[in-house]
């Protein structure tokens, strides 16, 4: 049974070129912040709260204690302003940022997907690439040459594998890094802004590779923009406000709660 | 600040033992360096040997006619020197920009950093291997006999690593905090350059061979060098570099068990 349940859980980034020490004496830089803070409560719910974090220094607390559980076959969206703790959020449960504090029970294997083309080079062949990533998102050798023919099919690319991806156009490169990158099956995939490849006449294939890909993960748990997108593929919604979880449950309530916030034009 | 749970402990553990188990992702990444820098040049990898040797002539030539040594004692032991200078300085100094670099990585995938501490240090282990044929044609034309101690020479060689594996690990922790460590250590490293034997015996210092002896890098040269030149390593080199293994790792395990999940928070 796989499942992520996290407790209490707090990540706050100190804020080093601040040299607050002696700023906070000659500014008075405590005060600041619990204007800037109340400015953010009032208003804007931009960005993570800045306070001071459990050293005392002056801290931006991203996760500001939040506590959930998601459970197999959960496809959740996650939702807020920018800043409002989303991607700090996918970061920790792929295990990136171990909390300050608060634990995170993860049974299953994470596989977070930000980047489709990290550890890509552009000076190496197709092939090579598909070696360099497969290894970096931890396939085995055989897996890697299992799935070479389904990769070269998908893309289409042919006699371009043998040729350093420089020579690619940009929907070639992504092309590649796409099927490479869902040749996996997640356990438990955590995504940052839907994944997506290549021209119109392609976007078909991707798609349907894509709700494949998308099937056979077990746990999802994406953040995004774009309410059509999470309409289409979770069934549960989770609402952040400055670094807090102010609503978890059916997708359409939490964008419902989301669309009162943001005044509907989300 | 200084408190260390069990859990970090364990942890720590975790994370050396996740990086010393994924060796063949080590060995394949850092190839992958070497073939990366030398990407699109005919003459590949082989920049290195060329470059290393080219430098090694003009060393010990200058070394022959400044120290009045013979050439044939002092090129070898020009060359043999160097390539563990290079090995050494090399390595602390990609340590200290070890995380830094990996920035994009350790942001976006969840990976053991002694990942990243393996891979460098192959990765240099394998550059080594390369100026090391500059030596082997060394050491046929003026025919240098290996000294019977050099049956120790692996171990010495790998004791050498251990205490670059942790000065690298400790220097790529800080760095990642501080970021002026990377200038510094590469300051103290030229200028430790000229206070290790290298160019010179330390005979010829006379009454300041201090500055060799206290120096540890010595120690950690003579270790590798010695037996290639048919000197056999004194019990007080294998004890310095031994001691100072055992007890840098046991601080570097601490610190790095106390430091390790904050690193990518300081990015």
């Amino acid at each position: 049974m796989l499942s992520i349940v996290g407790k209490n859980i707090y990540v706050e980034f100190p804020i080093y070129d601040l040299k607050m020490r002696s700023l906070k004496h000659t500014l008075g830089l405590g005060p600041l912040a619990r204007g800037i803070n109340r400015l953010a409560a009032r208003k804007l719910n931009v960005g993570g709260q800045i306070g001071t974090g459990h050293a005392g220094r002056i801290v931006i607390k991203a996760l500001d204690g939040v506590s959930f559980e998601i459970l197999e076959g959960d496809r959740v969206g996650l939702l807020g302003h920018n800043g409002s703790g989303k991607t700090t959020l996918l970061r920790t449960l792929a295990g990136i940022y171990e909390p300050v504090e608060g634990v995170i029970r993860t049974s299953g294997r994470v596989f977070p997907l930000f980047d489709l083309q990290l550890g890509m080079d552009i000076d190496a062949t197709g092939l090579e690439n598909i070696w360099m990533r497969g290894k970096l998102l931890g396939l085995t050798t055989k897996q890697i040459k299992d799935a070479l023919d389904d990769i070269s099919e998908f893309t289409e690319l042919g006699d371009y594998l043998q040729m350093p991806i420089r020579t690619y156009s940009t929907g070639m490169a992504l092309r590649l890094a796409f099927a490479i990158s869902t040749a996996i099956t997640p356990e438990i995939l955590v995504l940052d802004e839907m994944i997506g490849a290549g021209d119109a006449a392609f976007l078909a294939r991707a798609d349907a590779r894509l709700k494949t890909f998308l099937a056979r993960t077990g746990i999802l748990v994406i953040a995004s923009h774009s309410l059509p997108i999470l309409r289409q593929w979770c069934n549960k919604g989770m609402l952040l406000q400055a670094g807090k979880i102010v609503a978890f449950g059916p997708i359409e309530e939490v964008i419902k709660r989301y669309e009162g916030i943001v005044g509907g034009t989300g | 600040m200084l408190a260390l749970s069990l859990r970090q402990v364990d942890l720590a553990v975790d994370d050396l033992r996740t990086g010393i188990g994924s060796w063949r992702l080590c060995n394949f990444l850092a190839w992958q360096d070497i073939k990366q820098r030398y990407r699109r040049s005919t003459l590949g990898p082989l920049w290195m040997t060329l470059t290393f040797g080219v430098q090694i002539f003009t060393m010990g030539f200058l070394s022959a006619y400044l120290f009045a040594a013979e050439l044939s004692k002092a090129l070898p032991y020009v060359c043999s020197g160097m390539i563990v200078w290079s090995l050494i300085t090399q390595t602390v100094n990609d340590g200290a920009s070890l995380f830094v670099a990996s920035t994009r990585f350790l942001t976006q995938v969840k990976c053991p950093l002694s990942v990243f501490l393996l891979q460098m240090l192959w990765r240099n282990v394998i550059i080594a291997a390369h100026n090391a044929t500059v030596y082997v044609i060394v050491a046929i034309i003026f025919v240098v006999i290996p000294a019977p101690s050099i049956i120790l020479w692996p171990l010495g060689l790998l004791l050498v690593l251990a205490c670059l594996a942790w000065i690298a690990l400790v220097a790529a922790i800080i760095s990642a905090r501080y970021r002026d460590i990377q200038n510094l250590i590469s300051s103290v490293f030229m200028i430790l350059f000229w206070l290790t034997p290298l160019m010179y015996f330390p005979e010829q210092l006379g009454r300041k061979r201090f500055i060799a002896d206290y120096n540890p890098l010595t120690h950690m040269i003579a270790l590798v060098r010695g037996p290639l030149l048919g000197a056999t390593p004194t019990l007080n080199d294998w004890l310095v570099v031994l001691a100072i293994a055992i007890i840098g790792w046991i601080g570097t395990f601490l610190f790095f068990a106390r430091f390790r999940s904050r690193v990518v928070y300081w990015l």
